[in-house]
């Protein structure tokens, strides 16, 4: 089957992936107790009834669904509930392309640094290199982010003044939130790639190419790495996704403005509007990249196919 | 071993660096000093940066609630008069004089001459008005639309029962005169007309955008800044108003007000130099027996309580007695001593200290035998018999440690058993709201100086009550109080109506709430006060700020 012809389909397949997500999380929101319009201080109950009138939540819930499905069909979700003067659309438009360049230069310096690491460390296997790397690596995967950020936070630019402790403004802000998303997975990169490189190393092919006299570092980028790092690529789609959509942590201790932390707020807020309109988007977003990963994979490995 | 080294390093590894003490050196911390938090480094231009906090939901003022939203629309928008930087009594604002009349029922307001929009288009008494009845026209859905029933005939218009607007009290009598008519004297409306609620806007770009007036394309202002820069979640930037009427006294050219919810990152950027005022509220309490000893630390009384509410629509807490035994048996000293290491007051009162004319009536103290005198009288001798009750919060470290203190007291004291009960913030308001509780932790902050702002909250059926508590006395105590002319005489009903108050219970106040917040010592004209206001308009950057570093007058430690 062609790349057109499966892509095509997986893409039809979403609309109704799509639309059980959207009910899901319109049903889910309105479960939650509380309301978009109760707050600390009291509202008048006048003041309350005109904004429930304003943004049809007065109407039977069947409709509010319909006119929900509605505008989303025509990728309207209206202005927030708790920022009234800006649409969901906007507010996804300006704050996922900083969600999505950090998540960007996490997922590079991940494979940057995660994958020699990996490949050294199974050239070396069962040497101080290969232990050290890969104690380090367990390091990395096991602590969590909100530890990891304020240890570089103090470091870095509280005992020693070299990048700003938080923001996003200018080059410097990003080295310790980019460093901080990226440990956990340049550690999970280099344990896949190290793991990918031995089953392939120890494949007869690999033996051939050494046995013909090919140098070492011929068989290793030519042959061995293209296959050995296949269990990356196919990680990278999920992880991807997990790092744009997961980095609301960092984007809390770092004060950046990204879309992780609107998702977070708008739950908490009960702003209806824009959390269907974030899940909906990072939904579309997940499915897309996921395609992605499955169209290179077939790019990579030639015996896999796409069904 | 293991397991109590882990326990000291974790939480140090969640406070990151701001406990640290002063870093020794560096190139960039050069300036710093062991008296300072961190970075004393001046900027090199007039611009002065400070965290707003958590993002304002709108800065429009007559919709604005809450401090970040305030504190954006005071900075670009004025009212009739304006608060006294370090008093916050009122001053004369855009209205340059003002008259009351004998009753104190009437007030006239007369404009500052060629006074204009950011645009350039005059301001009148016209704006004033519109404005005002803006913020009471039910469809505004304005939530502080309370805070102008002072004014005659606004309470009817703004619930629907009044639909001619001209009958409200509020009248432009020309281009230069508003004339307010209220419906019983009101000590304290000259602090309302400096409240956001009262401030102006211009209607034809409110009648013209909606609710994206506000954007900074569209937003025509008055104040002494201007908006400049807006993202969400991030920050503002303002820039100084050359149409202000008094742009001579403005000295800063920049205000940058960043967004920064997280306390500890606050505080970070504070330390680093980036933030010159981290405002009370965005310093972890953990954090604050320490900074204590640093001159740029600032601390006082703030006109907040910090209670527990009682749903006295459930058994047992129908009876007065069981009520009582409960808030005898809370040890406020040892919460805010020992558990918040000092950083908060012991309070037994309803209503903060702080308000002129008002003296307080005794507050409750902890009293362990009075407490099981009371269990016993209600029927429950020695807890016997007490249902299980539950205390509920919302998500937060302190309120969680302060509700396990109390179960603990209650244990001891009363021998009752208690549960806790944590929600987060959405599910914490319902239930609260709909009275599906026991007893709740609340807390109220005032929103002028009287105590009013708080003993209003306890009428019979106020949105704010929430105890399901209703006692006919005490709404008329309030109600005498508000048409009472003679200060002494209103203060007099207020002090007594606090004493029912307290002596029924539906509440049980815990501490009092502190200003806790760090400015820079180059920081010139931003002072602490009482209701942590700070106007902006008179803050300037003193780059040789070493040369008279004695303590100036509002930069000083103060302690209360």
């Amino acid at each position: 089957m062609d790349t057109v012809n499966f892509v095509t389909r997986r893409l039809l397949m979403m609309i109704p992936t799509l639309w059980v997500i959207a009910t899901l999380t319109f049903f889910m929101m309105r479960l939650a107790p509380g309301g978009p319009f109760l707050a600390e201080r009291d509202i008048p109950v006048a003041a309350k009834e005109q904004l429930m009138r304003k943004y049809g939540l007065d109407l039977p819930l069947g409709r509010q669904y319909l006119r929900f499905l509605g505008n989303t069909v025509r990728f309207d979700f209206g202005p927030s509930y708790k920022f009234p003067q800006r649409q969901v659309s906007e507010i996804i438009r300006e704050a996922f392309p900083v969600s999505a360049e950090l998540g960007a230069w996490a997922l590079l310096l991940a494979i940057l640094l995660g994958v020699p690491i990996g490949v050294i460390a199974a050239l070396r296997q069962n040497t101080p290199v290969d232990y050290a790397s890969m104690a380090a690596a367990l390091i990395g995967v096991s602590v969590p982010n909100f530890v990891l950020g304020p240890v570089l936070v103090l470091g870095f630019s509280l005992t020693v003044f070299l990048f700003p402790p938080a923001l996003w403004q200018g080059w410097q802000s990003r080295v310790l939130p980019v460093l901080t998303l990226s440990a956990a997975y340049i550690a999970y990169i280099a344990r896949l790639t190290r793991a990918g490189m031995l089953e392939v190393l120890r494949q007869d092919f690999i033996r051939t190419a050494m046995a013909k006299g090919l140098p070492d570092r011929m068989v290793v980028f030519k042959h061995a790495l293209k296959l050995g790092i296949l269990p990356v690529v196919s990680f990278l789609g999920p992880a991807a996704a997990r790092i744009v959509t997961g980095s609301i942590v960092i984007e809390t201790i770092f004060a950046i403005p990204g879309l992780g932390r609107h998702l977070v707020n708008g739950a908490f807020n009960r702003d209806y509007t824009l959390v269907l309109g974030v899940v909906l988007f990072y939904a579309v977003f997940l499915m897309v990249l996921n395609l992605v990963v499955d169209v290179a994979y077939t790019r990579l490995d030639p015996r896999v196919e796409l069904k | 071993m293991t397991r109590h080294l882990f326990r000291a390093l974790l939480p140090l590894a969640f406070l990151a660096g701001a406990c640290a003490p002063a870093p020794p050196g560096g190139a960039r911390l050069a300036a710093t000093s062991e008296q300072y938090f961190g970075d004393v480094t001046p900027p090199h231009d007039d611009t002065f940066t400070y965290n707003n906090g958590t993002e304002p939901e709108t800065f429009d003022p007559g919709l604005a609630v809450g401090q970040p939203d305030g504190r954006v629309a005071r900075t670009i928008f004025e009212g009739l008069t304006v608060p006294d930087p370090q008093t916050l009594e009122p001053r004369p604002g855009q209205a340059y004089r003002w008259e009351m009349s004998a009753d104190g029922l009437s007030y006239v307001f007369h404009l500052r001459p060629g006074l204009v929009w950011s645009n350039g288009s005059p301001l009148s008494a016209r704006d004033f008005q519109w404005s005002w009845l803006r913020v009471l026209r039910p469809a505004t859905a304005a939530r502080y639309a309370g805070l102008l029933y002072a004014i005659e005939n606004a309470e009817a218009y703004n619930k629907g029962t009044l639909a001619d607007s001209n009958r409200v009290g509020v009248h432009a009598v020309d281009d230069s005169t508003l004339v307010v008519r209220l419906h019983a004297p009101t000590a304290y409306f000259l602090f309302l007309t400096q409240f956001y609620t009262y401030l102006p806007v211009p209607r034809w770009v409110v009648e013209r955008y909606g609710d994206r007036w506000t954007r900074p394309e569209h937003i025509v202002s008055n104040g002494p800044f201007l908006l400049d820069f807006w993202r969400q979640q991030n920050r503002f930037e303002f820039v100084k108003n050359p149409r202000y009427w008094n742009a001579g006294a403005v000295r800063l050219d920049r205000i940058v007000a960043y967004s920064v919810e997280e306390l500890n990152t606050s505080t970070n950027l504070y330390k680093a130099g980036v933030f010159d005022w981290n405002p009370s509220g965005y310093i972890p309490s953990q954090f604050i027996p320490y900074l204590r000893h640093y001159k740029d630390y600032r601390h006082g009384d703030y006109q907040g309580v910090y209670f527990y509410s009682i749903n006295v629509t459930r058994k047992p807490f129908d009876n007065v007695w069981v009520r009582r035994a409960l808030t005898y048996a809370v040890d406020r000293e040892a919460i805010a001593n020992d558990l918040l290491k000092g950083s908060r007051e012991p309070w037994g009162n309803f209503t903060p200290t702080g308000y002129p004319g008002y003296d307080h009536p005794p507050g409750i103290t902890y009293d362990p035998e009075k407490a099981r005198e009371c269990l016993r009288r209600a029927g429950y001798p020695d807890g016997s018999g007490f249902p299980r009750i539950s205390i509920l919060f919302n998500t937060s470290e302190d309120h969680r440690r302060i509700a396990e203190a109390i179960q603990a007291m209650w244990r001891d004291v009363l021998h009752i058993e208690v549960e806790l009960s944590n929600q987060e913030w959405g599910s914490y308001l319902q239930a609260t709201t709909a009275l599906q509780y026991d007893v709740a932790r609340r807390s109220w902050i005032g929103d002028y100086l009287d105590p009013n702002t708080f003993l209003g909250c306890l009428i019979s059926g106020d949105g704010n009550n929430r105890t399901g508590w209703s006692n006919p006395r005490y709404d008329a105590l309030l109600r005498q109080a508000s048409v009472e002319v003679r200060p002494e005489k209103r203060m007099a009903l207020l002090r007594e109506a606090e004493a029912l108050l307290l002596d029924e219970s539906p509440i049980i106040p815990i501490y009092h709430y502190s200003t806790n917040e760090l400015v820079k010592p180059y920081v010139r004209g931003l002072y602490r006060t009482a209701l942590d206001t700070h106007p902006l308009t008179g803050v300037w950057i003193d780059r040789d700020w070493r040369r008279h570093e004695a303590p100036l007058a509002g930069t000083a430690t103060e302690r209360p």
